[in-house]
């Protein structure tokens, strides 16, 4: 009982969740950055929505540059679909569309029904040229902690195709976040995977407008933190939802 | 390749039992009953005990869908026409917690009142659970 009263506290969370990242840190081996955005595992019935995301990969003088553009609507009270298109910056600086993804999000808890509030992510993404494969499922979780809230996404990759050694892989990322105002709520990030370890402040916010229609924004910067992990990553993201 | 996935098993398994974990059941919660009826809530104003987890039943008697919408409560949660919705809020410390129907932001809002109920503490049923449409919030 007292285990179970200690989880209670934010900071014991956090570092059985930190331990647990570090731990599996180990186990990953690298084909590219892991930064992206942290998953929450919450869906609305009638929620569709338009998203942009970026990500800016400073690495001593070269500069990598990845975009995404997708759409996605809820199916059903607990489950959304998600449909991406990705575009990258190639060494010629040219911009070109390299991959297309399907993502599906489940809500499995009502939110505040249990300790922690629990989902499930599937995505299969296949690269445009070269013909890889990458199939991810994984698990979302997030507890409230008065106002703040501690997200933690893990994943497991499998991917293959011509131009990769076929492989499983590990991703963790976690978000502890001040619920200050709606407009504004900084967080820390935390993304593991990949020979990659990396750790950085975010900021985000909601603007509400009329009826479901409202804007969301992300803005990360993260830094590697290990002898593995070089360089910045610069990550934002704007969902409209309609 | 043995050595990632018995690892990533092992973070499954631990995941796993957080999940478990999570459904430990708990004492019985509270339930407190809402309705909107012509983009209004009723009762406007309710007040639920601190650092209590407690269960918020919404009837929806318009003939439109609402939001319920909380950025103080952190929840969000779409309410269908003519039906019922549950929202779990809490354990929350004493303060007041404001809502609002996201269809009809300018009528229908309301808050939660958290306050501090001492063991063997009589509570007024009235303070507790207000008639309906007896308070609203602007």
């Amino acid at each position: 009982m007292k285990a179970l009263m200690l989880f209670k506290q934010p900071c014991w969370f956090i570092l059985a969740s930190l331990s647990l990242l570090f731990s599996c840190t180990a186990t990953v081996y690298a084909d590219g950055v892991v930064v992206d955005k942290v998953y929450h595992p919450y869906v609305l019935p009638n929620e569709r929505e338009v998203e942009w995301r970026l990500f800016s990969y400073k690495e001593s003088k070269n500069n990598k540059l990845a975009q995404r553009f997708a759409y996605g609507q809820s199916l059903t009270d607990t489950v959304m679909l998600e449909l991406y298109l990705v575009g990258e910056r190639d060494i010629n600086d040219d911009f070109s569309l390299t991959s297309y993804e399907l993502e599906a999000r489940w809500m499995l808890t009502e939110q505040g029904e249990y300790w922690a509030d629990w989902g499930l992510l599937f995505e299969i993404e296949k690269e445009q040229k070269q013909k890889n494969w990458e199939v991810t499922s994984g698990v979302i979780v997030e507890k409230e902690f008065g106002r703040t809230s501690l997200t933690f996404n893990a994943f497991i990759i499998y991917e293959w195709g011509n131009t990769i050694v076929s492989e499983f892989e590990t991703e963790f990322r976690l978000q502890y976040r001040y619920r200050y105002l709606e407009q504004l709520q900084p967080a820390i990030e935390l993304y593991s995977g990949e020979n990659y370890l990396g750790i950085g402040p975010a900021f985000m916010g909601i603007q509400r407008f009329a009826k479901q229609k409202q804007l969301k924004w992300e803005v990360g910067f993260i830094t590697g933190v290990d002898s593995r992990s070089k360089g910045h990553v610069l990550r934002v993201a704007i969902e409209y939802e309609f | 390749m043995v050595k990632i996935l018995s690892k990533g098993y092992t973070v499954l398994l631990l995941i796993h039992l957080l999940f478990l974990f999570s459904f430990i059941v708990e004492a019985k919660r509270p339930e407190y009953q809402l309705a909107l009826k012509n983009h209004l809530f009723y009762p406007a104003q309710i007040i639920i005990p601190a650092n209590k987890k407690v269960k918020l039943v919404i009837y929806n008697h318009d003939n439109s869908v609402e939001e319920f919408d909380s950025f103080d409560l952190n929840r969000e949660k779409v309410i269908f026409p003519l039906q019922k919705s549950i929202i779990f809020i809490g354990p929350l410390p004493v303060g007041e917690y404001h809502f609002f129907g996201e269809y009809h932001p300018n009528s229908a809002r309301g808050k939660v009142v958290v306050v501090e109920i001492k063991r063997n503490q009589a509570v007024s049923p009235h303070l507790l659970n207000p008639k309906q449409g007896e308070l609203h919030v602007n």
